[in-house]
């Protein structure tokens, strides 16, 4: 997956490089508008991460000369702004996703992904299967070693979302958005208890614990490595 | 600049107007007042000319009297003494001249021109220029009787009028002469008047200008400008207060801001150089990075809170607004927070029923988490968070009710201020930054409603009241 990464503020855009990196992505960077707009029409790239405030030509322009043009690669753009005007101004010029800053790197690794994954044709799973781990979807049910474990709608909710995206690292902010459609950020520990819960049921008397704590950033779920 | 293109569109000054105002007024009523007086001394004039001819054709007739009766014709020639500028004119009926005064008018033609009516008939005037002199005259037919002998003869009187009309002409001149100084002198007054009127315009403006932004609690006295100036004033006075208010809110956010973000960035700060002070070992190096990381977040939350409530204080228009009902927002909320409570072991209920509001969702949600997760947050073991629902005919009304410590009265005035904190240690781990509430009034402010707050040694109680929709239309 190669991504183009347009943002001219030269601290952020080399951890932002380095970070997508080492997520496995192979990233281009442009340090201005200018390049952005340029490597943006040149080259394919699968998703394009956009920086609206940019000396030279601004991601507006960039965007709607892309789009002008045919180029139909999704788009995430960041704003510092969170006027709703910007959003709207954004989504109507055909950006697929926004993010303010200030953000968190690991909500922006998780959008890149989510976005990546639209476009691929979606992957119809009846059943996903992690270690011992399986999950009905169609019937809503989760078995650990065999054994039916019960499941509240939303810990089934929950537990889907961190299957579905395997080894991905889900900030809280974003497990709110999608289980309980709380867009905003809390001050409170609701999504450590849901997951404490959920811990209970599926990984307290089995081994391997799958779902682990990914500190200061979120919570994944995977199969631990060996040692 | 600005001012010469504008010159010609402005309406006219105030003393222009006013001026103009007095001296239109002013020649109309001179006009009007010239006219009369003209006309009733040119009437006044003619009565005197009318009664001076009437006199002198009763003497004429006399005079033809005395002739008929075998006087001299010579009598004619005496008839009229001691008028001075009047002539006379007499013919018999077939129109023969009996005896014209020397010097006069000819006054054959006035006889030949108009049908002289009868001596009892009211007498026309009539007034001509005659080389170069302006007369008045009339004529009048004398029937035969007793008294004339039998003879009908005709009879032409006139004057000469030309000391009045003179005089007529020199007191226009004068009364001319008299308005112009007059109507000067009144729209001098009038000008002057209208500075002085201005007078307490440019002394409140000057007043105005002293006030600068470091001095926006300055205000005008209304009692100091004349009554008409006063509403104007007070609006004035309106007006600075709302500068005010938002003045100084805006100064107070940023120095907020700097305020609150000095303790985490002092934080970082230290924790990192100390970190660096001396080589330690990854884990150690990770340790610091996390702590940081937490830190980070706290402040990044905090700026985006902020900048949500500097929105939705700025720009109130800017909602979605759909029919939200109110009791499955309620329960989505309670879904959210449903297992953070049982953890603390408070339960969650939702008493009543209402209506859709007329409300942005998202806003709404917001504003109704952050009361319920305050509660849950403030409610001892084993008890109950109580969300309540009311509809009125034109408001509804949410109460969000946990039993708790009493919040001291004297606090709850700021309770709704940003960065408000009853206990300001930030001991507890999961402590805010203090801007929950602000954001709760902010946003239902923005929907039209108020939020209000109770708390007594039970129970604290925060009640939000919306306009109903039924109730908005009908505003
Ligand atoms: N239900 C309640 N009972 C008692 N005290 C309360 C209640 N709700 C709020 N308070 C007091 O009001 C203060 C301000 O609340 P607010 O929600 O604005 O800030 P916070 O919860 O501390 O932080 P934030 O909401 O920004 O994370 C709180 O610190 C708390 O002391
Ligand atoms: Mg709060």
């Amino acid at each position: 997956m190669k991504l183009l990464v347009v943002e001219d503020e030269s601290k952020m855009a080399d951890y932002v490089r380095q970070g997508l990196m080492e997520a496995g992505f192979i990233v281009d960077l442009a340090r201005n508008g200018l390049d952005g707009h340029m490597m943006a029409m040149n080259e394919r790239y699968d998703l394009i991460i956009l920086d609206v405030m940019l000396s030279g030509m601004d991601g507006w322009r960039i965007l709607q000369a892309m789009r002008a043009s045919g180029v139909q690669v999704p788009v995430l753009f960041l704003t510092a702004r969170s006027s709703v005007d910007d959003r709207v101004r954004g989504l109507e010029l055909g950006a697929d996703d926004y993010l303010t800053k200030p953000f968190a790197f690991s909500e922006l690794l998780a959008r890149v992904r989510t976005l990546l994954r639209r476009g691929n044709a979606p992957t119809h799973h009846d059943r996903i299967q992690i270690a011992d781990l399986e999950l009905d979807l169609a019937r809503r049910r989760a078995t650990r070693a065999g054994r039916r474990i019960n499941l509240t709608n939303k810990e089934f909710a929950l537990l889907e979302l961190l299957a579905r995206r395997r080894s991905e690292v889900l900030p809280r902010s974003l497990i709110a958005s999608q289980i309980w459609d709380m867009n905003f950020a809390s001050d409170t520990n609701v999504i450590d208890v849901a997951i404490r819960r959920l811990r209970a049921k599926i990984d307290d008397d089995f081994e391997p614990k799958l779902i682990q704590t990914v500190r200061g950033m979120g919570y994944t779920l995977d199969i631990p490595d060996e040692g | 600049m600005r001012d010469r293109f504008t010159l010609f569109l402005r309406p006219a000054s105030l003393a222009l107007r006013v001026t103009t105002l007095v001296g239109i007024a002013m020649t109309v009523v001179f006009l009007v007042f010239n006219w009369i007086s003209v006309r009733s001394l040119e009437r006044h004039f003619a009565e005197m000319d009318q009664d001076e001819l009437g006199v002198v054709s009763a003497s004429v007739i006399r005079a033809l009297g005395e002739v008929h009766s075998g006087a001299d014709e010579t009598a004619l020639y005496h008839a009229v003494r001691g008028h001075h500028g009047v002539y006379y004119y007499v013919a018999d009926a077939a129109g023969n001249t009996l005896y014209a005064a020397a010097g006069g008018p000819d006054l054959s033609r006035l006889v030949a021109h108009n049908d002289p009516v009868d001596l009892a008939g009211k007498r026309e005037m009539t007034i001509w220029q005659e080389d170069g002199k302006f007369y008045r005259g009339t004529a009048v037919r004398v029937e035969g009787n007793a008294k004339g002998g039998g003879r009908t003869y005709v009879v032409a009187v006139a004057m000469n009028i030309g000391a009045h009309l003179a005089f007529l002409g020199s007191f226009r001149r004068m009364q001319w002469w008299a308005a112009s100084i007059v109507m000067s002198i009144a729209i001098l007054v009038a000008w002057l008047a209208v500075q002085w009127g201005h007078h307490p315009i440019r002394r409140t403006n000057a007043e105005i200008r002293k006030i600068s932004s470091s001095k926006l609690d300055l205000r005008l006295n209304p009692a100091d400008v004349p009554i008409e100036l006063e509403e104007l004033v007070a609006s004035f006075n309106d007006m600075l207060a709302r500068i005010e208010d938002g003045f100084v809110r805006l100064a107070n956010f940023s120095a907020d801001i700097a305020h609150e973000l000095r303790t985490p960035v002092t934080n970082l700060t230290t924790q990192t150089e100390v970190a660096l002070g001396q080589p330690r070992s990854a884990g150690e190096y990770r340790e610091v990075l996390y702590s940081n990381l937490e830190e980070l977040g706290r402040m990044s939350r905090m700026i985006s809170d902020m900048l949500f409530l500097a929105q939705t204080e700025n720009d109130r228009g800017n909602l979605r607004l759909t029919d939200v009902d109110l009791g499955e927002l309620v329960k989505g909320v309670f879904e959210y927070f449903e297992a953070w409570a049982e953890d603390r072991r408070v339960s969650l209920q939702l008493l009543g029923l209402a209506g859709p509001v007329r409300a942005d969702r998202e806003m709404l949600l917001r504003a109704l988490s952050n009361l319920v997760s305050n509660a849950i947050r403030h409610t001892p073991l084993d008890a109950a968070v109580t969300v309540k629902l009311v509809q009125d005919m034109s408001i509804t009304t949410v109460t969000i009710e946990n039993p708790g410590e009493r919040i001291p009265a004297e606090v709850l005035p700021r309770l709704f201020n940003r960065f408000y904190r009853v206990d300001p240690s930030r001991q507890r781990k999961d402590a805010g930054a203090g801007l929950g509430l602000a954001i709760v009034k902010s946003i239902v402010e923005a929907h039209g409603g108020f939020v209000q707050v109770r708390s007594d040694d039970n129970s604290t109680i925060f009640t939000i009241v919306l306009p109903s929709p039924r109730g908005r239309d009908a505003v």
